[in-house]
């Protein structure tokens, strides 16, 4: 009796344990919040990475001197639910997540892409508002103005999903002929590349990155809470139902 | 301004460490820059120099980053996305150039995306040319990092080393950078590879690279660059011949035309090794030294796995140790009154979750162990040879037992304990059942499970789960189909003795598969490593066979036999020919000062090399220069001595002999002859011309140079 308890029970084990693991990962608890100062009502993770509010915020720019925004840091602290979720009606249910991404930064992707299948899912529920933070140099910079552009011909989508696919950095050529496979008025996407309001968007998402404090990229916003880096799947759902349960519209 | 560095023997040829004398070993981190730190990385510049020698032309010197846990930064070719770091040093003063070396980079593999770069810690020595040999200098670096953990960051920081007129070496510094320099991989002349290739498959899908060298590789990693915007992905890598064949294929992910260039394969083997080799792309494919389905199965493979596994659990059910069992089972519950034919059927579907259970447990453990660490590396197993060894001798034992050479039997009590285990009613009863009759059949049934296992090591873990469960389902066929269909009873074979003859058959199978991995082994070990496995496995057999022999004996004889086959495929295996030693092209003795005045009045040339292993132009110098025609066959003649002296640590005799010739410095390099008794010094930066002409000015005679003295 006691040796068929002791080989029920080693089957039990070495069944449980890989079982467990998963359930572990499963019913991983939420990260602990630390309310944010400035904006106020936002919180994020605590313990993560991100600059001191007071520490200018150092982009890969290189020593040419900018021409000066479009939209000031104030402008921009005004409306800052405007600026990170776009112009909709805001409603508890619907929870809106801001994402910050570089097509050149490797985990940019993954969090995209999981992003987009959680969209896809949840459909109505969570409206997804798509930023292009280029931090990593002027072939970033190149392919977020070339998806704004494209956002402007409806595009969006199909460019963005060709530029997170490239394997390589991207160049004028690349977005030439990546344009043609599209099917997108190529002049007008060079001059809306080039025009206000490309720049304005680009402006905006710099100055929100700055005042969340973002060091890099991948960086969200999800309702109230702000994230840097990438997080997992579950943690970002259960963020999404808590948004969703204690009504983010406050800080709106 | 990004400097990629093509190919390593330019940089060589840049490069120039300069030594001062009087070489006390200064304090750690005596001549470094401010450090920029950040939670991602603590960046400055080192110096192996603690100041500026007189005339001296070269500096060595490093961007030393040490990353913080879990970042990493980027090679050159930083992989599909991602970004080389750049530095800028246009600014600087007083220096005319600098010459960033890479070391070879590690693999990051992270949710599919392939990156190249480094992780805790990575120096990247830099050599830099003086405009103004021996006066101060500064070197202005502007940097330009990606740093990426779960967040990518980049760093743009601004470094500056100042060194002014100042002697002694930074022994730690000189150290890190040194080590950090036998990473930088080698030139194809230093590589010993012999043949190379890269082919592009004809729809630009796949890239194949093929090299043969002296050395075996042991876990060798290939990082092809094609150019920018070509980008490739996870490599499949095998190695054949005793390891001395490295085959590599990779997935092309996007292929830009206009920029794809010559390939340029970086080979990294453990730490130790690493070298860069350019070649043409060829037009031929390249052949992998083998194929083994198991490395990746498809779907449709994995069905074929499935079924062939669902087939053996069925045979196991007409074992001659299962089925007289079985069949009384069944029956008897059948026809057992009292209880409902549904809870009959309950009964047998427990005792088929039973069978399952013992199954999945086999996996589990499998499985546990296979993450210990019994791989060996992935998709290797089936080239190492102890993998091979120790696959045939299970095979060999196993087919063995079939023919009846020995019995594998479970202790008497335990069998006992389990069968009266299933006197007990209800379903945990008809679980344990299930349990029970599946150890019991171990007797049988471990010649299949046991290559199973053995099998199932070399694959991924699905292929352990389905391999285990379809064993089960196969082996569980019996209660299902008689819970589905109590009249199928009778439908199940009688025992008698066809039975034996299906056990050998199935031990002919067996013993197919065993000859099938030694020819596999004589291919990757070579035939005497084969050979030799294959007669220790045969004692061991006779040893097994031998039942009448003292137990003891017996026992040792067995657990020594068994552990033989694969200690020898180990040893014997050609992949554990010793590694060739480093041919010297010259034939250089040590360095004795007090000799060379002696050998010069018996008419000797001799060539003096002072070198160590951080200088970098020494290196250079060797691989340029000394090694090479028409250097190399003057100063192996008779007649010539070369002599080498090791600087690589502060020695107080060598010192004293540069400072005679009134050097502070290396290289180093002195010709003698009866035309130079007192030596003709060499420049830092040989040239072949330059040496030729110092060994002919030094084979002259006085006598014939200056006829005047006569």
């Amino acid at each position: 009796m006691k040796r068929r308890t002791f080989i029920g029970t080693a089957a039990a084990a070495t069944i449980g344990i890989p079982a467990y693991r998963y359930a572990r990962a499963y019913f991983e608890p939420l990260p602990d919040f630390e309310a944010i100062d400035d904006p106020v009502g936002f919180r994020r993770i605590a313990g993560g990475l991100y600059s001191a509010s007071s520490n200018p915020w150092v982009g890969l720019d290189g020593p040419v001197a900018k021409p000066a925004p479009l939209i000031t840091e104030s402008e921009v602290r005004d409306n800052i639910c405007g600026a990170l979720y776009g112009q909709f009606e805001t409603n508890s249910d619907v929870v809106p997540i801001a994402s910050f991404s570089d097509y050149n930064c490797p985990y940019c992707r993954i969090l995209t892409k999981r992003l987009s299948e959680l969209s896809a899912e949840l459909g109505p529920r969570l409206r997804i508002e798509w930023h292009e933070l280029p931090l990593l140099g002027d072939a970033s910079l190149l392919s977020a103005r070339a998806a704004l552009a494209a956002k402007r011909q409806g595009a969006y989508v199909q460019f963005s999903e060709r530029l997170m696919t490239t394997a390589f950095q991207t160049t004028p050529e690349y977005l030439v002929a990546l344009s043609d496979s599209i099917g997108v008025d190529q002049a007008r996407l060079i001059s809306d590349m080039n025009g206000q309001g490309v720049q304005l968007e680009i402006d905006q998402t710099a100055a929100l990155a700055r005042i969340f404090g973002f060091i890099g990229t991948p960086a969200m916003v999800i309702g109230r809470t702000v994230i840097q880096g990438l997080i997992s799947e579950s943690s970002m759902r259960k963020i999404i139902e808590l948004e969703r349960k204690e009504g983010w519209t406050q800080v709106c | 301004m990004l400097i990629i560095t093509y190919p390593f023997r330019l940089a060589l040829l840049m490069a120039l460490w300069v030594l001062t004398l009087g070489a006390s070993v200064s304090a750690s981190w005596a001549e470094t820059s401010a450090a920029f730190s950040s939670p991602a990385v603590t960046a400055r510049l080192i110096s192996a120099q603690n100041g500026v020698t007189e005339g001296a032309q070269t500096i060595s010197a490093g961007l030393d980053l040490t990353l913080g846990e879990g970042w990493k930064t980027y090679w050159r070719s930083p992989g599909e996305v991602g970004f080389a770091p750049e530095v800028d040093w246009s600014t600087s003063e007083n220096v005319a150039n600098v010459e960033f070396l890479w070391p070879a980079p590690e693999r990051f593999t992270a949710f599919g995306i392939e990156n190249f770069g480094y992780s805790k810690e990575v120096v990247f020595p830099l050599m830099l040319r003086l405009e103004r040999p021996g006066e101060p200098f500064v070197l202005n670096t502007s940097v330009t990092l990606l740093t990426c953990s779960t967040v990518c960051v980049p760093q743009n920081f601004d470094l500056a080393l100042s060194l002014g007129p100042k002697e002694g070496i930074d022994q730690l510094s000189a150290d890190r950078i040194s080590r950090f320099v036998t990473r930088v991989p080698v030139d194809e002349n230093s590589a010993d590879i012999n043949t190379f290739a890269a082919n592009l498959n004809a729809d630009n899908t796949e890239l194949t690279v093929s090299l043969r060298g002296n050395t075996p590789f042991g876990d060798p990693d290939v990082f092809p660059e094609l150019g920018s915007g070509t980008a490739l992905g996870k490599p499949d890598i095998r190695l054949g011949d005793g390891g001395r064949l490295l085959w590599a294929s990779f997935p092309v992910l996007s292929l830009n035309e206009t920029t794809l260039g010559d390939p340029v394969l970086t080979v990294t083997d453990g730490p130790g090794r690493a070298f860069t080799l350019t070649t043409a792309f060829t037009d031929t494919p390249l052949v992998p030294p083998f194929t083994i389905a198991q490395i990746a199965p498809g779907i449709d493979q994995i069905a074929w796995i499935a079924l062939i596994a669902v087939l053996g659990g069925l045979i196991l059910n007409v074992m001659p140790c299962v089925l007289p069992v079985l069949s009384i089972k069944l029956s008897s519950a059948i026809k057992q009154s009292g209880r409902s034919q549904l809870a009959v059927r309950a009964g047998f579907l427990a005792a088929a979750a039973g069978v399952m259970v013992f199954m999945w447990a086999l996996a589990a453990i499998l499985f546990t162990l296979q993450r210990i660490g019994i791989t060996v590396g992935w998709g290797l197993q089936f080239q190492n040879p102890v993998f091979l060894a120790l696959m045939f001798v299970v095979l060999a034992v196993f087919s063995a037992n079939l023919f009846g050479l020995f019995e594998i039997s479970l202790p008497s009590a335990m069998q006992t304990r389990m069968a009266r285990a299933g006197g007990t009613s209800g379903y945990g009863a008809d679980f344990m059942t299930g349990i029970f009759g599946a150890v019991m059949a171990t007797p049988c049934s471990a010649p299949f499970l046991g290559t199973a296992i053995a099998f199932a090591l070399a694959g991924s873990g699905v292929d352990i789960v389905i391999v285990f469960t379809s064993l089960g389902i196969g082996l569980a066929a019996p209660y299902l189909v008689v819970a589905a269909a109590p009249q199928l009873v009778t439908m199940l074979p009688k025992p008698g003795p066809w039975m034996i003859g299906l056990k050998i058959f199935l031990g002919v199978l067996l013993v197919v598969t065993a000859a099938w991995l030694i020819w596999v082994l004589m291919g990757v070990a070579g035939p005497g490593s084969a050979m030799t496995v294959a007669a220790l496995t045969v004692v061991l057999l006779v040893i097994l066979a031998w039942h009448r022999a003292p137990a003891p004996l017996r026992t040792s004889g067995i657990i020594v036999f068994l552990a033989l086959p694969l200690i020898a495929a180990g040893t014997l295996s050609q992949d554990a020919a010793p590694k060739a030693a480093e041919a010297e092209v010259i034939n250089w003795v040590a360095f004795d000062r007090s000799k060379i005045a002696g050998l010069v009045s018996q008419g000797q040339i001799v060539f003096v090399d002072v070198t160590a292993d951080w200088c970098l132009t020494c290196k250079a110098n060797k691989a340029l220069v000394l090694d090479r025609e028409p250097v190399a066959t003057r100063l192996n003649q008779v007649g010539v001595t070369s002599m080498q002296a090791d600087w690589t640590r502060p020695d107080p005799a060598i010192s004293r002999y540069l400072e005679s010739f009134n050097r502070y410095g290396i290289p180093f390099n002195v010709v003698y002859g009866p035309g130079a008794p007192n030596g003709i010094a060499l420049s830092e930066i040989l040239s072949s011309a330059a040496v030729i002409e110092a060994l002919d000015q030094a084979t002259i005679p006085a006598q014939i140079a200056q006829p005047v003295q006569n």
